[in-house]
């Protein structure tokens, strides 16, 4: 069936037609302002959300690498969360006084010595339960140890009981030593 | 009782042997023999003696924390007149009358210039100290020692069982049991039972548990 359509409807409909396209037109110059003026209203899905959402985590990531770097400390005894201040007084580490670091060190470069510093990790002791625990060595070669652990301040003896207690300085140096163990133990495996 | 009440005899005795004075866990001061003393008299009763010999002074001032023993024992010859106050019944036992050689040898020419310099450090300790002047002391059943130093100022030592105070130049130390402070020109510490408080001179606070 055919529909005649009269001359004027079809007037209509060509004035409808140019109108639809002048809109689409106006539509189009809208959107391309919008998006260069970067109000967002462009918005292209495809590999550019891709992109950007790659873009955020690795701002993300270095964020989060950056604050572990300033302000974790990770230790022998844990992992220690520091402020920043506290942080830079972890890092701000004092010279070395080579003479007196040198004394200690001597102090400690002898085994049996190390091995007394062991025994007085675990409490102070008297002249005869170090002899117990060291019989391998004599009584003499025993006080010569002690009095050289003394003279660098790595034990001290009370005159009173007698008992020879670590030091402060004597338990860092003992902490060394079981560090350079840790260290040597694992040059053995590798 | 006040301090003004106290009054320094007037014979001067010697030790007849080694003495002890005090003794606990922490310390030790002794007296040997030939040792000058004169009593220290409350009521004509005898509350302590001011001793001039060779005399020896051990503390140990030492404080044990969970990060390392902390202090150095203090050992002291104690060859300045010294004063105790004390229960004399035993030291009474090691005395005889000093006689004028006695004194030579402590380097007196006589009685009466031993006597000067013994009223002079009991006045210092009896009157002058303003801290001590309205304490106190007769019911005391420990100790007190007042040490000359170097700078003839005087130290203290105050004993009573495991309770301890010494006050010297530089150092302060408190002890009673496992409760011990100590006060030293590098650092203060604070601990009771493996719970201390160590403030180092230029570092910072270790707080241990």
């Amino acid at each position: 069936m055919k529909i005649e359509l009269s001359e004027e409807l079809k007037e209509e409909m060509k004035r409808l037609k140019e109108e639809l396209a002048s809109m689409k037109e106006e539509l189009s110059e809208v959107a391309e302002t919008k998006r260069k003026k970067g109000h967002g209203i462009y918005i292209d899905l495809g590999n550019r959300v891709r992109d950007y959402v790659e873009d955020v985590m690795e701002g993300v990531a270095e964020g989060i690498h950056g604050e572990l770097e300033k302000s974790i400390f990770i230790g022998p005894r844990g992992v220690r969360i520091f402020k920043e201040r506290e942080r830079r007084r972890v890092e701000k580490e004092p010279k070395v006084n080579f003479p007196e670091v040198a004394e200690v060190m001597s102090a400690l470069g002898q085994e049996y010595r190390l091995r007394i510093l062991g025994e007085l990790m675990t409490g102070g002791k008297y002249m005869s339960d170090l002899q117990e625990k060291l019989p391998e060595i004599t009584t003499s070669t025993l006080s010569s140890h002690l009095d050289v652990l003394q003279e660098a301040g790595l034990a001290v003896q009370e005159k009173v009981r007698g008992r020879y207690l670590i030091t402060m300085p004597g338990r860092a140096a003992y902490k060394m030593a079981r560090r350079i163990t840790k260290f040597l133990e694992r040059g053995k495996k590798e | 009782m006040i301090w003004h009440e106290y009054q320094l005899g007037d014979t001067v005795s010697k030790t007849t042997e080694d003495t002890r004075l005090w003794e606990s866990e922490k310390g030790i001061v002794e007296i040997s023999k030939d040792a000058l003393a004169i009593p220290i008299e409350l009521d004509d009763e005898e509350k302590g003696y001011l001793f001039h010999g060779q005399g020896k002074l051990l503390l140990d001032t030492i404080v044990e924390t969970e990060e390392g023993a902390i202090g150095k024992p203090v050992e002291r010859e104690l060859n300045k007149p010294f004063l105790m106050l004390a229960d004399t019944e035993k030291t009474q036992q090691s005395l005889t009358k000093a006689s004028e050689g006695d004194l030579t040898k402590m380097g007196y020419e006589n009685k009466q210039e031993f006597m000067e310099e013994a009223h002079d450090l009991f006045n210092r300790f009896f009157k002058n100290g303003s801290t001590h002047s309205r304490h106190h002391v007769s019911k005391h059943r420990g100790f007190i020692f007042a040490f000359q130093n170097q700078t003839n100022k005087l130290d203290f030592l105050v004993a009573n069982g495991p309770k301890i105070v010494y006050t010297a130049k530089d150092l302060v130390f408190v002890s009673n049991k496992n409760k011990v402070v100590l006060k030293s020109p590098d650092e203060v510490v604070c601990s009771d039972k493996g719970r201390s408080v160590i403030i180092s001179k230029g570092k910072s606070v270790i707080i241990k548990k």
